[in-house]
């Protein structure tokens, strides 16, 4: 199995989308803290204080997830997309072994996507905000929960992105359905059910549990477990249709 | 001994039978041309042998078991399946270090098969950039990673150049020669006509003969053709003489299983002028074609 879990890992570091899409999320993440460092006390916003620390560093927690997920998809969809499901399967018949390894290999590489940018948010932010004159330390609380938030959702989304995947095949099909899932799917099923407390109970809402913890979602504990189950569910129907549906 | 056992195989793809009851075995050593026109179910067949497509009924087994009990299946099986199945933005190497890894198969591995194709000098190009000869390449090269006593290969000559058929011929028989075991698909008899031991040939996804290549050479027959002015009328008297003679120009007949020598009497007899006369024997490829055309599977 570790050697199953090295090889996706290998499949993920020799072509150059892991590398764009990390670098994407670093990006990313030092505009959101430049943005969000700028705008503070203005406009009616709050100005910087010690504790806007873990909200700076957490702001690219969202998209965050949403790159693990798609890490996810197109890990899976891809061997579809190019073929080269043929070749895993053959070097490897055990089809489950197979799909186990993925939900492993791109569970971390949607941690270590993570890791780096919430380590640059981390050092730029803090930096920034001593340089103004607040008084911010990495050893703050609340901080660590945020970053622990935003690192297990991110591991979560690409175990669901490869459960999707394996669900879906089709890679365009899977990432336009997740994301209408996400922005119409779900809110339309709530005003359907005319019922707001079932909402928190929806994947991406679960997922938002981690990354912004907020009254109307579940604690945070509830929401990643919920979550991490809806993974484990789309990974097992995902599971169950790689194996037996024949690879032409 | 066989080291491939298809039995009874059969695959319905709705309402389409893709494999009939198919059954053949090949033995150790043996270089197999599994041939068939396209639509045949030879690819399928292939895949149900590797594991790939579950079969409706029946059994295809590789060393005694089904390629998905194999332990190590790479260490016993090569397969090229489709030029294409590469990722186009990972280099050569890091495909087969891919696989290598997944398999369990030493590092070194990667650049040895590399050599062994001649891709050395492309190893770390992406094969995005490949020729469709070059992905062919890299596709054997695959296969030979876990240096198998046995190899299957579907249409491996498809889309390659003169020069690159003629590569994969040689190497073919290089393989042969070393004692492997090799089932190769064609559609194209000429294709593998030099390089294997024994055909199975199947239509409809049917069994049509499984016979050794000298025996279908002796399926090849003697015609005679024959250009004279009066075909109209030196037809029906070779037709008498229980000859199948056809009519292939307003002039010109051609006459089977037959010699120039009982043509020439029929036609002195008769009185009837021959402008020019020549034996002609049909190649393996009429034979194919007969075999497996629509009235073919009636061997």
């Amino acid at each position: 199995m570790t050697r199953l879990v090295r090889a996706e890992l290998v499949k993920l570091r020799t072509i150059r989308l892991f590398y764009g899409v990390a670098a994407a999320m670093v990006a990313f993440g030092v505009l959101t803290v430049a943005a969000n460092v700028t705008a503070a006390g203005r406009q009616g916003n709050a100005p910087l204080a010690a504790h806007s620390l873990p909200g700076l560093v957490a702001a690219p927690a969202t998209m965050l997830s949403g790159a693990a997920l798609l890490l996810g998809i197109l890990g899976m969809t891809g061997e579809f997309r190019h073929h080269t499901i043929t070749q895993t399967f053959l070097t490897t018949p055990d089809r489950g072994r197979v799909v186990a390894a993925k939900l492993a290999a791109y569970a971390l590489a949607g941690i270590v996507v993570a890791v780096l940018t919430l380590a640059v948010t981390t050092v730029v932010a803090t930096s920034w905000m001593n340089a103004k004159g607040v008084s911010v330390s990495v050893l703050d609380g609340g901080l660590g929960r945020v970053l622990g938030g935003t690192l297990l959702a991110a591991g979560l989304c690409g175990l669901v992105g490869v459960g999707v995947g394996a669900l879906v095949r089709n890679q365009v099909a899977a990432l336009v359905g997740v994301l209408v899932w996400a922005v119409v799917i779900e809110g339309l099923l709530l005003s359907l059910l005319n019922a707001p407390s079932l909402g928190k109970w929806l994947p991406s809402a679960a997922a938002a549990a981690l990354t912004n913890p907020s009254d109307g979602h579940l604690s945070r504990w509830a929401g990643g477990l919920l979550f991490a189950a809806y993974g484990l569910a789309f990974s097992v129907v995902g599971t169950r249709f790689v194996i037996r549906r024949d690879v032409t | 001994m066989a080291v491939i056992t298809i039995d009874g195989l059969t695959k319905r793809f709705g309402d389409v039978i893709a494999v009939d009851g198919l059954s053949f075995e090949v033995d150790q050593g043996m270089v197999t041309g599994f041939l068939g026109p396209n639509g045949a179910g030879k690819t399928t067949t292939l895949r149900m042998l590797l594991g790939l497509v579950t079969p409706t009924a029946g059994t295809a087994r590789i060393q005694g078991r089904p390629y998905r009990e194999l332990a190590a299946p790479l260490r016993h099986v090569g397969a090229v399946l489709e030029s294409s199945s590469f990722h186009p933005g990972r280099t050569a190497r890091n495909h087969l270090r891919v696989v290598s890894i997944a398999a369990g198969l030493p590092r070194a591995r990667a650049d040895e098969v590399l050599a062994q194709v001649g891709l050395d000098q492309a190893a770390d190009r992406r094969v995005g950039g490949f020729s469709l000869g070059m992905r062919q390449r890299l596709a054997l090269a695959t296969a030979l990673l876990g240096d198998p006593e046995v190899l299957v290969l579907d249409e491996p000559a498809n889309g390659l150049d003169p020069e690159g058929i003629h590569w994969l011929r040689g190497f073919l028989r290089h393989l042969a020669d070393q004692g492997r075991t090799v089932l190769v698909s064609s559609h194209v008899l000429a294709e593998v006509a030099q390089t294997v031991d024994q055909v199975v040939i199947i239509a409809h996804g049917r069994l049509v003969t499984q016979s050794t290549l000298a025996a279908l050479s002796a399926r090849t027959e003697q015609a005679v053709r024959v250009r004279t002015p009066d075909a109209e009328a030196l037809r029906p008297l070779l037709v008498a003489e229980g000859i199948q003679a056809d009519l292939a120009g307003p002039d010109q007949i051609v006459a089977i299983g037959t010699t120039t020598e009982t043509v020439g009497q029929a036609a002195a007899a008769a009185g009837i002028v021959i402008y020019e006369m020549g034996a002609e024997r049909s190649n393996l490829e009429e034979v194919f074609l007969e075999l497996t055309g629509p009235q073919g599977g009636t061997s």
